[in-house]
């Protein structure tokens, strides 16, 4: 039971550790604590929807559509609303990304109604038994896939040249701007792919579970997880990811599917207060 | 010659005040305005329901802003400290046997207890490390609520005692009323002067500058802790009332959504004063009502898309305060409260210039 739960939790955790490098690109960038994540990946979902019901495309043009379209959206999201805020307190920057998760879950249930939908894509179904654990075929796609996109994100962010500036921009505004960098084409950028990694996780735990705004709590892991791992640290995300998918399974296979939350949430706050900068994340000195 | 009438004027502002807020709810109660009947439409759709809870809401809303926007501590967790109130009040209430109005007492100590140790990790942690930390708290607050729940009521949700208090029984909307309002007078005048106090006047300081707070001799970190232990106490107290008046929770209302609507509010209305917290509350109220009433009643919007405002009335409406809440973050960062307070020095400042 142990290896088949350990299994699942590390599927399950690898979707979470993409959600969460998402938001850890865009935390690193733009330095906004997007509480708008876990909505972003429920608009993932639905954007799936979209394609593959609504306007009928096949799997490949359906993955397409919706990269393109969050890549999009996470443009227009910086360019409305974060941007203007530049340079505000902490306060007006979680808040306006509170806003955007109200306003999404709106826009969303207006269009598609508060009822859950089912996200069928075609991908391989079934299962197969390696060894003593039962691997469902979507969680094997999903957990793939997502280690694909976070190799892919790890290549960009450390091999080419906008993966070099985005660096710069987050290590230090002021320099890169001096350095001519354009910071907003930088944090766009940024933008776009934490909203297109959020989609990605969306779409697999859409067809995991069914798509719904209800996601969005789910996608709020993401959170604890970034934390547990530390803020500032890439692959400190994706292995908070993982221990968030651990944990959850964990509990919710010994224990019972509402004691989630609470070995979660006890553990980011122990983090918290002993270790605020996460497992992985480097220690921040207060600036007088 | 102006100085007294301007006092006048003022004793007459304070008197229509108190008057509008003492018939509201008879009108509202008997859609009646001194024997006239009057439409719906008048009365904005309003009943008189919603402005009970609009009354809870504002004892929760400007106990946020006294924490966020006068302390500058952001927190996620104020649904929590309702979810505390009603937990305490119905354990004082079912389990002990005490009566209403010790119930009431009772969660405000324990919301006070539930703020300090909420606040604990603030001695440690700043800005986003505590918003995050006000989240853990939520989760686990609801989680202990459900299990509350769960070992002591029904599935259903917990119930509470008939609120009762002296032999007087609180069993319609307007008593509620006259009830809740003492609570939100008293509240909203009890923060009001605590700003003007020694102890206020630090927790401002606190919020500008932490570090010049702390060199001028303010024990920064007891002053946050009762700052939390107050505004929680309040939260609290909030929380048990609408328990009463909803006679039964459960732990499905305590939502992440309800903790960010009392920061919507306080957005909306204002940060750090008092009136933002009010007017918050107010407009999170009368939005609804004012959005759907008037495509209602007004009919000039063709008959397909009236009747779309009305089936999503709901989400319509957390669209506009959303969208609401951006616009004002980005263009009046002071809020409804700010801006009147803008409008109010142009206006003055053209009065004397004439």
């Amino acid at each position: 039971m142990l290896m088949q739960f350990l299994a699942s939790g590390f599927m399950l955790g690898s979707v979470y550790g993409l959600v969460a490098l998402g938001f850890a690109a865009i935390y690193k960038a733009t330095r906004v604590f997007n509480f708008a994540q876990g909505m972003l990946m429920a608009t993932g979902a639905y954007l799936a929807v979209t394609g593959s019901v609504v306007l009928g495309l096949p799997l490949v043009g359906t993955i397409a559509f919706v990269v393109v379209a969050a890549g999009t959206l996470g443009v227009v999201i910086q360019w409305l609303l974060i941007r203007p805020l530049a340079g505000r307190p902490l306060l007006a920057m979680v808040m306006i990304t509170i806003a955007l998760s109200i306003i999404l879950r709106a826009l969303i249930v207006i269009i598609f109604g508060g009822g859950a939908q089912t996200l069928r894509l075609g991908l391989p179904e079934g299962s197969f038994v390696l060894g003593s654990v039962r691997i469902s075929a979507i969680h094997a796609t999903a957990a793939g896939v997502s280690w694909l996109c976070m190799a892919l994100f790890m290549v960009f962010f450390r091999f080419s040249k906008a993966g070099l500036l985005m660096r710069a921009t987050a290590d230090s505004h002021e320099a890169a701007v001096l350095s001519g960098v354009n910071v907003n084409r930088i944090n766009a950028t940024a933008w776009a792919l934490g909203t297109i990694l959020a989609a990605i996780g969306g779409v697999f735990l859409g067809q995991l579970q069914v798509a719904s705004v209800e996601l969005e709590n789910i996608g709020l892991l993401a959170l604890p997880a970034v934390v547990i791992g530390g803020l500032q640290s890439i692959p400190g995300a994706i292995i908070g990811g993982l221990l968030v998918g651990l944990i959850e399974q964990l509990s919710s296979g010994y224990i019972s599917p509402k004691a989630r939350d609470i070995f979660v949430y006890v553990p980011l706050l122990i983090i918290l207060l002993v270790r605020p900068w996460g497992l992985f994340g480097e220690r921040e000195l207060g600036r007088v | 010659m102006t100085t007294l009438r301007s006092s006048v004027l003022r004793l007459l502002c304070w008197a229509i005040g108190i008057g509008f807020v003492l018939y509201v709810p008879f009108v509202l109660n008997t859609r009646t305005v001194f024997g006239y009947r009057v439409g719906n439409m008048v009365l904005l759709n309003l009943g008189l329901a919603q402005v009970d809870l609009m009354l809870i809401s504002i004892i929760g809303a400007v106990s946020l802003n006294f924490l966020t926007g006068c302390a500058g501590l952001i927190s996620v967790g104020h649904a929590a400290f309702f979810a505390v109130g009603a937990m305490a009040a119905a354990a004082a209430g079912q389990q002990l046997g005490l009566p209403f109005a010790a119930t009431l007492i009772a969660a405000t100590i324990a919301g006070a207890i539930a703020g300090v140790i909420a606040g604990l990790p603030s001695l440690r942690v700043r800005g986003l490390y505590f918003v995050l930390s006000t989240l853990a708290l939520h989760f686990i607050v609801v989680f202990c609520f459900a299990e509350y729940q769960y070992a002591f009521h029904d599935v259903a949700g917990v119930t509470m005692g008939d609120a009762t208090i002296m032999g007087f029984e609180l069993d319609n909307n307007v008593k509620w009323y006259f009830f809740l309002l003492p609570f939100v007078v008293l509240v909203c005048v009890m923060l009001q002067s605590t700003l003007g106090l020694r102890e206020g006047r630090a927790v401002l300081a606190m919020r500008d500058n932490e570090l010049a707070a702390a060199a001028s001799g303010i024990d920064v970190r007891m002053l946050r802790l009762k700052v939390f232990a107050f505004s929680s106490a309040i939260a609290s107290l909030a929380g048990a009332l609408q328990a009463y008046y909803f006679t039964s929770v459960s732990a499905e209302i305590y939502t992440l959504d309800t903790a960010i609507q009392f920061i919507a509010m306080i957005i909306v209305g204002g940060m750090g004063s008092i009136r933002g917290g009010i007017a918050g509350a107010v407009v999170w109220l009368l939005l609804p009502s004012v959005l759907v009433g008037t495509t209602v009643e007004l009919k000039v919007l063709p008959g397909g898309v009236a009747q779309f405002l009305v089936g999503h009335q709901p989400q319509m409406v957390n669209l506009t305060f959303g969208v609401l809440v951006a616009v004002l973050l980005i263009t009046a960062p002071g809020g409804l409260a700010g801006l009147a307070r803008s409008f109010a020095a142009r206006g003055s400042r053209q009065g004397s210039g004439v």
